[in-house]
């Protein structure tokens, strides 16, 4: 990021009702940038993967996430932070990670993989007190 | 943006669900349930009709492949169909389109028969 970029952050509740207002910023914010209508939906789907992440992991505790965008010419970086302990039981009411695994399938994998393929750079960063997805989308070349 | 699912019965035991607007890790649960609800009814064959589906994530996908195992243990039926085209690439770049068998429509995916299989 260069010194002029505009940083928007916003925090909320790290629960499931609240991926999708962290969608539709990021649709905001985004659309400063000219993406592609298919690039902006591959950073709402990474995003929301990014939060997911944390809510699944926040489980019934109160955590809070906060979600930062930098945006200048040279693109998105967006930080997707949450304050869950490490040491958290998981949430298993939304989904059943053993019917998955028998499967062969790993749920946060998936969402894992999803990031992977959508942006241009993915650094998740564990801490004992909170973890951190930091996402890298740069702006499309402009042809001059 | 609303999530919505209802369902219809083509033929007993065939029974669509016909989802609408953003399928990701708070709507998921619903979907789950109603896979549940139609396997434990004795549905025979159950169509997931995503054509008014704007948004899936990797919870939505868990939540299929869930549904999936789930039927072929009541030794049901599961099928996808009428997914647009942002989807339809979600299913195949995580290599999960070799594990659904996906049709353009409800039609196509009712006329679809055992036989077939």
């Amino acid at each position: 990021m260069s010194s002029n970029s505009d940083k928007v952050t916003i925090t909320l509740p790290c629960r499931p009702e609240y991926v999708g207002v962290v969608r539709l910023a990021l649709l905001g914010v985004a659309s400063r940038l000219p993406f592609s209508y298919d690039e902006v939906e591959d950073l709402r789907l990474a995003v929301g993967e990014a939060c997911t992440y944390a809510v699944e992991r926040a489980g019934s505790i109160e955590a809070t996430l906060t979600v930062s965008i930098g945006i200048d010419e040279n693109g998105l970086e967006i930080y997707v932070t949450d304050d869950v302990p490490a040491d958290t039981p998981k949430r298993v009411s939304a989904q059943d990670y053993d019917l998955l695994a028998e499967t062969g399938v790993d749920q946060e994998g998936l969402g894992a993989l999803l990031m992977e393929i959508l942006v241009d750079k993915v650094e998740i960063i564990p801490g004992p007190a909170g973890t951190t997805v930091h996402l890298t989308k740069f702006a499309p070349k402009q042809s001059t | 943006m609303n999530f919505k699912i209802s369902e219809r019965t083509l033929e007993p035991g065939q029974i669509i669900l016909d989802i609408s607007g953003e399928v990701d890790v708070l709507t998921a649960p619903l979907l789950k349930d109603a896979i549940i609800d139609q396997v434990n009814k004795g549905a025979s064959h159950i169509i997931i009709n995503l054509e008014s589906v704007e948004y899936l994530d990797s919870t939505g996908l868990g939540t299929l492949i869930g549904g999936l195992k789930r039927t072929r243990e009541a030794k049901s039926r599961l099928s996808i169909a009428g997914m647009n085209s942002r989807i339809r690439r979600l299913f195949d770049i995580t290599g999960i389109d070799k594990i659904f068998i996906i049709h353009e429509t409800v039609e196509d995916a009712a006329a679809y028969t055992e036989e077939n299989v």
